[in-house]
């Protein structure tokens, strides 16, 4: 196997500005704005202080899952009765659901928000130039399975976030949202 | 702990009497159960789940978190089950109301040839339900024992685990013929209907 990523990943990236962290608050901000209604997770370190702030309100529901596939079919469930949920999961969660992620939300055209924590980002470096195996291939793997994202690098992406989340009712596929440095 | 060598009750009578007592509940369905379901009770309140074992407690479990005051039942499969066993604990914690969970446990993998199940003879579904939460969980391995109590079974806040011991039929699932066209992928339309049926 090729260790060519490792000689990518020699020195940090002139062109890449740091990511900076969004607070969680802004993130809760933006969700409630747009309708969330649900939020389903298998509990992600790096959204951590999302979480904690999600665990102090009513709204958007908190619907704790076991597995990420679980997590999936129960968004599309939600989807299905009428609800805007979003699936709150890690960068590995997303390698353990790619199945029910084809099959579900791909394949059924399902309008699947995912907010993906790039947990042990080295964030002087974009995603794709980590090192670790679980950062380094997320990109990569939503563009194999020609799932659209967006990578929140800062504060000033948050109109993107605006942006993907308002889009919900229209879309007719899955798309994710990979949250680049730890929330604040 | 029934085996492959004690009675057990014929999938269809199962359905049928399911059937005959579907109202308007969306009724999620996988594997062999698809076929007979779909033709005893057809509704615009089906969700047919092909494509991604293991799904369909899941898939369930969201459109009765979504309507709480609507029915939900799930025909699974044991083999599905299994691929997301963990998914019995999700039930169980977020506690739907009107959640009925019938499981198909006939032993084997019917559709890739009839190869036993892991651990086959000595797994409980209704075992594990209980285990895991379920308000309710019972095994049947007779269609009369199942039609004296599932009324009353119906009636119970729920979630509820219905364990059926049923004869491998073989016939039962008819894979989907091969999209030979670039098409759309049935559950695409399937669930976007029963949204819209929901609805009105």
């Amino acid at each position: 196997m090729s260790n060519s990523h490792k000689n990518n990943t020699s020195k940090p990236s002139s062109a890449v500005k740091n990511a900076q962290s969004i607070p969680a608050q802004d993130l809760l901000d933006a969700m409630t704005h747009a309708g969330v209604q649900d939020v389903v997770m298998v509990p992600d370190t790096h959204q951590r202080c999302l979480i904690d702030l999600l665990d102090e309100k009513l709204e958007p529901r908190v619907i704790r899952v076991c597995t990420e596939d679980e997590g999936v079919a129960l968004c599309a469930g939600l989807i299905t009765g009428g609800r805007f949920p979003i699936l709150q999961i890690q960068h590995a969660g997303l390698y353990a659901c790619v199945n029910n992620l084809r099959g579900i939300a791909m394949d059924g055209e399902m309008p699947l928000v995912m907010l993906v924590g790039l947990l042990g980002r080295d964030l002087a470096r974009t995603p794709r130039d980590n090192f670790g195996s679980m950062v380094r291939l997320a990109e990569p793997l939503l563009d194999t399975l020609g799932i659209p994202y967006i990578l929140l690098d800062g504060p000033d992406d948050l109109p993107q976030l605006a942006d993907t989340l308002a889009s919900f009712a229209n879309r007719d596929g899955p798309v994710a949202i990979l949250i680049g440095a730890e929330p604040s | 702990m029934n085996t492959m060598n004690e009675p057990r009750l014929q999938r269809d009578d199962a359905i049928d009497s399911l059937a005959r007592r579907r109202r308007d509940e969306v009724v999620v369905s996988t594997m062999t159960a698809i076929g007979p379901w779909m033709r005893n009770s057809p509704s615009a309140n089906n969700l047919v789940c092909t494509g991604f074992m293991g799904g369909a407690s899941t898939l369930g479990l969201g459109v009765a978190l979504s309507q709480p005051d609507l029915g939900v039942w799930v025909l699974d499969g044991d083999g599905s089950l299994l691929m997301q066993l963990g998914s019995l604990v999700t039930i169980a914690d977020a506690v739907p109301r009107s959640f009925l969970h019938v499981v198909f446990h006939n032993g084997v993998y019917e559709v890739s040839g009839g190869q036993p199940l892991p651990g086959e003879g000595g797994v409980s579904f209704a075992g594990l339900a209980a285990a895991a939460g379920y308000a309710e969980a019972v095994c049947f391995d007779s269609i009369e024992a199942l039609e004296a109590q599932l009324d009353q079974l119906l009636a119970v806040s729920g979630p509820v685990l219905i364990e059926l011991m049923t004869e491998p039929c073989g016939d039962g699932y008819q894979p989907p013929p091969p999209l030979l066209e670039p098409t759309r992928e049935p559950f695409a339309d399937n669930w976007r209907a029963v949204r819209d049926a929901l609805e009105k």
